[in-house]
């Protein structure tokens, strides 16, 4: 099979188009030279179905094969041609090389239809398919647990991690990454991304829409590594991020929110919140009770929903009907301001009444900002900045925007530069997996707060583990809509630990040089890490997702060390191994336990 | 605008099996929402939701003004909608009235036993919605005697829709404070996070959480009254 000659010998890509054979050469330097035309494998690169008939695949015609290259800019292309019946299909296969490590495979096909009447066209990609079989292949946030894989990584945005083949020993890897531009634009890469990380890809047959102009169909983006996955998701990570326009975040104004490490929901309707007797809002004890868990950063003050709606009133004519109306929000953010905490109010989109605007909102939130000096605007359902809110930020430059769901667009994530990272589902029996979030290592400057609004018991604690595992900070909602779900005191404790870890180390959370999921040395660790930006200092969080403890070598580490110390987490031995000029990390870490460990390097 | 009497009908005492039915949205609605019996006690009724008229006369006679006046009739009442069902009136206002004529505000149970009566109809008027018996979805609060037809097994009109009604009692859960109502309104936002709207079913109540009397009250919140009877 083509994998194992890439993994084991020949380190190359193998895959035939009828009687042409071809192997994609990624020797050491990993720099396209040439295509080699070998025989007898069988690695067929599409299948083509025509009103469910089968083109043959032996009938492929080269027209021509060509090669352009220089310095900075490497292109192979083979042109092919079919007949099939009375329809005739035109195809481009290419490999475009601009830079080491990265290869674009492309692949295209046009139609010329007999009376200009189209046909359902089937594509099937055995090539990929068996990519897909490999024992070493790895979707997207998987690891291999020694018997099987299993999903560690998570994400949520219109990016999608390469999937990973590496070598027996993990180092030699190559990544396949099919970008989506658009998910729901034809052809161009068939959902690619999404179908390879199902369970039923051996089955994947997609429909394609062709003309008679070449159309993209795969566009396979191949990185190359001999040090890791680390390299590949790094490789990928600095690809995807030149894309985007980050300025917003490295704005002196925006700094705050990137502090923002615990939120708190306030509840209106609640004992938490409001004092019955005195008909007054209790945020004296609110911030008194949050310095249990480390002191909150923000609060969110909500009391629209589940209440709009009752008759025609709207979501600010809501703060009118509070006691002393607006006066009552100026003082609760006075308050919460003498106290270094800044205020947010919720937005509804959803209930932009017909006379409405997002302009005439907008307008609204301005005298809200002028009249009570909130700091913050939390978007509700809306994961995206809407240019009427963009605006308000140019008034106000230190104003910030939230929103309860990740963004997954480019311009989204671009402007809207901090949300939640929101898990759970009260009607699924919903457990909280302690994995890594990928879009927390791809835009680190992009500050989320965890939150599973309906979990207890364990699932808190899972919560928790689940932030220090991924370096994030929190929100703190006790008062779900009128449920009491409070946090216990070990818990607070846990939090408290955690803020305090994050404050003091914020540059390694959030600067840009953080990986997910680095390569372990035990089957049942997983483990993430942080670095400041010179390199000479890392954190560890390391996560024990097995049934059993594990005592022994954790990490290979990549020098010499100089300092190491365990900095959250229920205390454990650790120890540093120096073994024939290598060093590991060792610990005795209980199952499900997290701990993060920070490690100063010699360089 | 003709006025007319809101006159009290009799029930007589008997035992149902109470089962409601509720939607928070999200969140639950801590009470014991049945199947369980539930005795009613001999009880006159008002035939109507306490008009614009009926509270101003209350105001009148008594002088009553709210210790938290903030919403309190918003809607200005005049002679002009003296028909129309009082609102804009917080739990404490509807106790205030209900008390001044000898009467209360009929519990959750109370009042779908009124409205359902032994047959646990489904709507006032039957088992089967019509909307022509009720103000659905009509825009704006009508006199409350504008659907005669759509009176309960006992005479009791407006029961589904026009405005939603007080029930008796401040539930409390320990954190919480709610009070339940009844009965729908005329109003329907148009989003599914919004407080369902139109006319609600007998069998139906919805959660206000209690806040300050601002909140407290609406432009769609009214009562109506029972009196204990031998």
């Amino acid at each position: 099979m083509m994998q194992n000659k890439f993994i084991d010998k020949k380190k190359s890509i193998d895959f035939s188009l009828g009687n042409l054979n071809l192997s994609l050469d990624l020797n050491k330097n990993v720099f396209l030279n040439e295509l080699n035309f070998i025989k007898n494998i069988n690695n067929e690169l599409f299948i083509i179905r025509v009103e469910n008939k089968l083109v043959p695949k032996n009938k492929y015609k080269i027209e021509k094969v060509s090669k352009n290259t220089d310095d900075n800019f490497t292109v192979i292309s083979i042109d092919f041609s079919q007949n099939f019946e009375k329809d005739f299909f035109k195809g481009r296969i290419s490999f475009v090389q601009k830079k080491k490590n990265i290869i674009d495979f492309i692949f295209q096909l046009s139609a010329r239809w007999h009376k200009d009447i189209p046909k359902k066209v089937l594509l099937k990609f055995p090539f990929i398919i068996n990519l897909h079989k490999n024992k070493n292949f790895l979707k997207p946030g998987d690891i291999f647990d020694g018997k099987k894989r299993i999903k560690k990584g998570v994400w949520n945005l219109h990016e999608y991690p390469p999937s990973i083949i590496s070598d027996n020993l993990g180092i030699e890897s190559l990544g396949f990454e099919f970008y989506d531009q658009f998910p729901w634009q034809a052809n161009y890469n068939l959902g690619m991304s999404e179908a390879i990380s199902s369970e039923n890809f051996e089955k994947f047959e997609t429909e394609v829409q062709l003309t008679q102009e070449l159309t993209d169909i795969i566009l396979m983006k191949i990185y190359t590594s001999f040090k890791g996955r680390e390299k590949i998701f790094s490789l990928w990570k600095e690809n995807t991020r030149k894309r985007y326009d980050l300025r917003k975040y490295h704005d002196g104004n925006n700094r705050w929110i990137k502090k923002n490490y615990l939120q708190h929901f306030m509840f209106a309707y609640g004992e938490e919140a409001f004092d019955y007797k005195k008909i007054e809002f209790k945020i004296n004890q609110i911030i008194k009770e949050g310095k249990q868990f480390g002191g909150y950063d923000s609060i969110l003050f909500w009391h629209q929903y589940p209440r709009l709606g009752l008759d025609e009133s709207n979501q600010w004519q809501l703060y009118k009907y509070l006691p002393k109306n607006y006066k009552t929000i100026k003082k609760i953010v006075d308050i919460c301001h003498s106290h270094k905490i800044k205020f947010f109010i919720p937005f509804k989109p959803w209930d932009i009444r017909s006379n409405e605007s997002l302009d005439s909102h907008a307008k609204s939130l301005e005298k809200f900002i002028k009249e009570t000096n909130i700091d913050g605007f939390f978007l509700d359902t809306m994961s995206s900045l809407p240019e009427s809110f963009l605006k308000i930020q140019k008034k106000f430059p230190s104003f910030e925007f939230c929103s309860e769901g990740t963004p997954r667009e480019q311009r989204q994530i671009e402007t809207l530069t901090s949300s939640w990272d929101q898990i759970g589902d009260i009607r699924r029996n919903f457990k909280v997996d302690i994995n890594s979030n990928f879009f927390r290592f791809l835009f680190p400057e992009h500050p989320l707060n965890l939150v599973s609004r309906w979990s207890v018991g364990s699932d808190k604690d899972a919560l928790i583990k689940r932030a220090a595992f991924n370096g994030m900070g929190m929100v703190i909602w006790q008062d779900i809509f009128g449920c009491w779900l409070p946090f216990s005191i070990e818990q607070k404790k846990k939090i408290k630990s955690l803020k305090n870890i994050l404050k003091k180390y914020h540059k390694y959370f959030y600067g840009n040089n953080s990986i997910p999921l680095i390569k372990t040395l035990s089957k049942k660790i997983i483990c993430n890490e942080f670095s400041n930006s010179d390199g000479k200092q890392k954190i560890y969080s390391i996560y024990n997702f097995g049934s059993n403890k594990v005592n022994g070598r954790i990490l290979k580490l990549p020098i010499e060390v100089i300092e190491f110390k365990q900095i959250y987490g229920k205390k454990v031995n650790i120890k540093i191994e120096k073994k024939q000029n290598i060093f590991y990390l060792l610990a005795n870490l209980d199952a499900n336990d997290v701990i993060l460990v920070n490690i100063k390097f010699k360089i | 605008m003709k006025s007319f009497v809101n006159k009290k009908i009799f029930i007589e005492s008997n035992e149902y099996t109470y089962r409601v039915e509720h939607l928070t949205l999200e969140g639950t609605c801590s009470t014991d929402h049945g199947p369980r019996n539930v005795k009613i006690k001999n009880l006159l009724v008002d035939k109507y939701p306490v008009t614009n008229q009926q509270y101003s006369f209350f105001l009148k006679k008594t002088g009553y003004q709210p210790r938290d006046s903030q919403r309190f009739l918003e809607h200005k009442p005049n002679k002009k909608i003296f028909n129309l069902p009082v609102v804009f009136v917080s739990q404490n206002d509807a106790i205030a009235y209900a008390k001044w004529v000898g009467g209360r505000l009929p519990t959750d149970e109370e009042w779908q036993y009124i409205a359902a009566g032994p047959k646990y109809l489904d709507w006032p008027w039957g088992n089967k919605f019509n909307p022509s018996l009720c103000n659905h979805d009509g825009n704006k609060l009508e006199s409350v005697n504008a659907y005669r037809n759509g009176e309960s097994w006992c005479g009791c009109v407006d029961m589904s829709g026009n405005c939603w009604e007080w029930t008796a009692g401040i539930h409390d859960d320990g954190n919480h404070q709610f009070a339940l109502l009844r009965g729908g309104s005329y109003f329907y936002a148009h989003d599914h996070w919004h407080v369902g709207g139109g006319a609600r079913k007998n069998n139906y109540h919805w959660k206000l959480q209690i806040l300050n009397e601002g909140m407290n009250r609406a432009a769609t919140l009214g009562f109506r009254c029972v009196y204990d009877a031998k």
